[in-house]
């Protein structure tokens, strides 16, 4: 029993770190932090695993797992309203003056969390908008708001205007 | 479909394509062109999101999960080592005016707060640095209230503001900027430091001092800097 138990562990363990290290990454932009939630995350896994039923539902389950222990050690509370505005400041910053083109990753790193978590969970992590929404604990109408926030800022902001210029000429 | 709501849905998910999306997009040029950007930019983001994985990460996860070793993060150890140290009185300061003996690395160990700060700060926060700010304000205030700090109303500005490894868990790391160069400072609110301490390694100057309710480490290029940096946000 307690073997079955191991082993299936160690297979989430080789199969989810990689991908859970990442998200916890672009939560927290931390590389010490997101590997220290990352342990974290398993360690939870580990001790709460008989609660765990079935074995699709795992990745999503660690996602949670993951996302609950990142609020535990920012005890943050975000306002909703105050993210928008910093997107919109986002936004609004960068369209004035002459500028070089930014890199993707600072890109990203300048996305309000709220919007950069979806975007996140959907392009690298392959979710659908409903699992996005379990993880978010939010509605799926929200996450769809955010996530074509997140898409026309990122398109808005000068790297991605200077190709788009660039393409079109 | 009409063109509103084929980007309603292209924006929300580019992946998931629905007929309706496909019929649109076989009739209508302009969208044809915006499905052809979100493409390369989805591609563009996909690609920037793959940071590298630390090697051997889930052999580290597999080994604590067998050894049934505790959360052990880069600093838990220091607040045992430094109780230790601080037995001997050799540290503390009377009326902040007394000269505080400047220790070496080697004295404290790679693990002390104010060693590991120097190491953080060297090492990792350029990479910090070029990634861009990231942590919240309100959250950064608070902590200052909490240590009886204050940040000057003028000459300096806050570079970056961030989270990292304190021995409690984590502590708010801020870069400032000012007329003595960049410095550095972490907050660690809640959780006491520590005597107070200074020590150069790696050509840097760390102080490491318990404060109202916690406790705070400045890092910064000279043991004069440190000083007067602090004098600053008391
Ligand atoms: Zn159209």
């Amino acid at each position: 029993m307690f073997t079955g138990k191991q082993s299936k562990f160690e297979t989430m363990v080789r199969a989810y770190s990689a991908e859970l290290y990442r998200y916890a990454y672009w939560m927290c932009r931390d590389r010490f932090l997101a590997e220290d939630l990352v342990q974290d995350t398993f360690t939870r896994a580990w001790q709460a695993w008989d609660g765990l039923r079935d074995d699709k539902a795992a990745r999503s389950w660690l996602y949670t797992i993951l996302r609950n222990e990142r609020a535990r050690l920012f005890e943050r509370k975000r306002l909703e309203i105050d993210e928008a505005q910093e997107l919109d400041d986002l936004i609004d910053a960068s369209s004035a003056g002459p500028h070089e083109d930014l890199e993707m990753r600072q890109l990203l790193s300048a996305l309000p969390v709220g919007y950069r978590e979806p975007l996140v969970l959907q392009v690298l992590g392959g979710h659908s908008c409903a699992e996005i929404a379990r993880i978010m604990d939010i509605s799926e109408g929200a996450v769809m708001t955010r996530l074509t926030r997140a898409r026309l800022a990122l398109r808005k902001l000068p790297g991605i205007a200077a190709t788009r210029k660039a393409k079109s000429v | 479909m009409n063109c509103f709501e084929f980007r309603k849905l292209l924006l929300a998910d580019p992946r998931a394509r629905t007929s309706g999306q496909d019929r649109h997009l076989a009739e209508c040029p302009a969208c044809a062109n915006v499905a052809r950007e979100m493409e390369n930019l989805e591609a563009r983001v996909h690609d920037a999101m793959r940071v590298p994985v630390p090697e051997a990460l889930a052999e580290r996860v597999l080994l604590r999960q067998k050894t049934r070793v505790p959360a052990l993060r880069v600093w838990a150890l220091a607040a045992s080592l430094v109780a230790a140290i601080g037995a001997g009185a050799y540290f503390y300061r009377t009326a902040g005016n007394t000269e505080e003996p400047m220790l070496v690395a080697a004295t404290l160990g790679q693990n002390h707060p104010a060693v590991a700060a120097i190491a953080y700060v060297v090492d990792h926060e350029p990479q910090l640095l070029r990634e861009g700010r990231s942590g919240d304000p309100a959250v950064m205030r608070s902590a200052l209230v909490k240590l009886g700090l204050k940040l000057p109303a003028n000459g300096v500005t806050v570079r970056y503001l961030g989270k990292c490894p304190v021995p409690s868990g984590t502590g708010e790391h801020i870069v400032l900027q000012t007329a003595l160069g960049q410095v550095t400072l972490i907050l660690v609110p809640n959780h006491p430091l520590g005597p107070r301490v200074t020590v150069m390694d790696r050509q840097m100057t760390a102080l490491a001092s318990p404060a109202r309710l916690g406790g705070y480490i400045l890092v910064a290029d000279s043991l004069d800097h440190v000083r007067r940096i602090e004098k600053m946000l008391m």
